[in-house]
């Protein structure tokens, strides 16, 4: 330490940059709104509020501007909902046991939320490298909690009305059944969590090992953990609107949107995955992969939530034939445990 | 005044008693703190006692369904209302078992959605930065099921009579009515403690808290 003398107290001094290169630099907005004092009525939140939503409408394609991570309370020990994310933070060492690495998984802003959502749902909107450096830098886990949530919620209310336009017309009465909350929240949860992990493992384990021939700096590249879970969370957004139209008792319709909606979630996830599947060793099946497992779910939610049987004797046949495709495919994808739980739900209709 | 060494004398009768008063010096200040009485509650009766919790819990019931003045619910959470209102819910919403026409839910079913979701949303809040202390949030929305609470009663009276297209309508128009007053309501309370670039990442989630309550209610018949 250099010995204190009044140059020195007048000195500017470096400070070390962070060593962390991956977390995204400190900004500070100067576009946010300023709050007013505490005789603000409920007029201006509301008006900040609506600002605030059409600006960041308008920054569609707005840059990572995270803002820090904002005031943390650190008296509250609980863990967050972010905890299913596990493995790889974001480059910041603080121990899982306190709240703030939590926080870490919650850095996004709406506008960034708004632009990962659309890049799910429009297929080849993303850049080439934004699994690599958008979402695997900051990987959130706010968008796939909520979306799972959302869709949750929007199935079961889904499968509720359509089961009463379903027996609109005879002289039945009309029950509620709360039970589809619990059926769509563990097979949602199921395929939000495992499916990604199953992707994760295959990605890491047959990477290709890297020949001298051309040494190209993105061949070790697997997607992390919670980058795929991310993704997968953003990718169930499209089936939100869908979950309305599927309400639409015509059964050609319905198909139609079964295939219009496999179509935009799998095109947009081939797009964004297609990078990583170039080092592994099995990339046509990892691609064919994902695109099933897409088209599965789209099925089943068609058929198990909204599907209206035409008649009894040609929809059983029918219903019976994809049954048995549905369980080999299943056991060849996924694990077991999704068609021990969908199986004897499908009985109790 | 010359000083004697009285100790257990025998001659200190019963008139000599020993009193004195047990308070603090300056305790009876103007500005006491917050939530401490500045009187002594030890000796008041208990209906007093008990009158002033529920006076506080009244005022909080009439500041949320006429939301001007915030800090009532803000500064001296209590969480005795959202109990109430809960169980109110839970208790009128619950399918009986027995009955072989109703698949509404459980009893433990609203509760767990209720106070989880309360829990969760206000954890959403939080991770996202917010400036909000836990328990001030689970309050301020369990509070904010008042109006929801009411389209409750209301679907309930409507119900009573033969159900027709126009009922329906009418309990959805309540039911809609209680639902957008619940969310703004609770927009008022919450909305100044969200961090500037996300607040509709922490507003989206009480919506649809508030929404699925709502719809529990709607598809009671």
């Amino acid at each position: 330490m250099q010995s204190a003398g009044t140059d020195d107290l007048l000195q500017f001094r470096d400070y070390n940059s962070t060593p962390s290169t991956s977390s995204p630099p400190a900004q500070i907005n100067v576009n946010s709104p300023t709050h007013s004092g505490g005789s603000g009525s409920g007029n201006n939140a509301l008006n900040e509020l609506i600002y605030d939503m059409s600006n960041s409408a308008g920054i569609l394609s707005g840059s990572n501007a995270a803002g820090d991570g904002g005031n943390i309370n650190t008296s509250a020990t609980t863990a967050g909902s972010g905890a299913d994310g596990g493995g790889a933070g974001a480059g910041n060492k603080v121990s899982f046991l306190t709240f703030e690495y939590y926080q870490q998984f919650f850095n996004v802003d709406t506008s960034v939320v708004l632009e990962r959502i659309v890049n799910a749902v429009v297929p080849m909107r993303a850049s080439k490298n934004y699994l690599r450096f958008d979402i695997g830098e900051n990987p959130d886990l706010y968008g796939p909690f909520w979306i799972t949530v959302t869709l949750i919620f929007s199935i079961a209310i889904g499968g509720n009305i359509a089961s009463y336009l379903q027996h609109a017309d005879d002289n039945y009465q009309w029950r509620y059944n709360f039970h589809l909350v619990s059926y769509a929240a563990t097979s949602i949860f199921i395929y939000a969590n495992f499916v990604p992990i199953l992707f994760w493992a295959l990605f890491k384990y047959t990477l290709k090992p890297v020949t001298d021939e051309e040494p190209v700096e993105s061949a070790n590249y697997t997607p992390s953990l919670l980058s795929l879970m991310c993704l997968y969370g953003y990718s169930l957004f499209v089936y939100i609107p869908f979950s309305v139209l599927w309400l639409i008792q015509i059964s050609i319709v319905q198909w139609v949107f079964v295939i219009i909606s496999f179509c935009l979630s799998g095109l947009s996830m081939m797009h964004v995955l297609t990078p990583a599947t170039r080092n592994s060793k099995i990339s046509q099946l990892l691609i064919f992969g994902i695109l099933l497992s897409q088209s599965l779910l789209a099925v089943c939610f068609m058929f198990y939530f909204f599907h209206m049987p035409n008649s009894p004797v040609s929809t059983a046949t029918e219903s019976a034939a994809i049954e048995e495709v549905i369980k080999t495919a299943k056991l060849v994808v996924t694990p077991p445990v999704v068609a021990g739980n969908i199986a004897p739900a499908n009985g109790t209709r | 005044m010359d000083t004697k060494l009285d100790m257990f004398d025998d001659n200190i009768s019963a008139s000599s008693q020993l009193e004195g008063d047990m308070s603090i010096p300056g305790a009876r200040k103007n500005t006491t703190q917050i939530g401490a009485p500045d009187f002594n509650t030890l000796d008041e009766p208990i209906k007093e006692t008990f009158l002033r919790d529920v006076r506080a819990v009244g005022v909080k019931f009439y500041h949320v369904l006429y939301p001007k003045e915030k800090s009532s619910l803000l500064r001296d959470w209590d969480l005795w209302g959202p109990l109430v209102l809960c169980t109110f819910l839970a208790t009128v919403l619950q399918g009986s078992s027995g009955e072989v026409n109703d698949g509404g839910p459980e009893f433990a079913q609203v509760f767990v959605i209720v106070w989880i979701g309360a829990a969760i949303v206000t954890l959403n809040s939080k991770l996202l930065g917010g400036n909000i202390s836990f328990f001030q949030s689970v309050c301020v929305l369990g509070y904010c099921l008042t109006p929801v609470a009411i389209a409750l009663i209301v679907c309930r009276v409507i119900l009573l009579s033969t159900q027709t297209k126009l009922t329906f309508f009418l309990r959805l128009l309540t039911t809609m009515l209680g639902f957008i007053w619940a969310t703004y309501a609770s927009f008022i309370f919450l909305g100044e403690s969200q961090p500037p670039n996300r607040k509709p990442l922490a507003v989206y989630p009480i919506f649809l808290f508030f929404f699925v309550i709502s719809w529990l209610v709607i598809s009671h018949n």
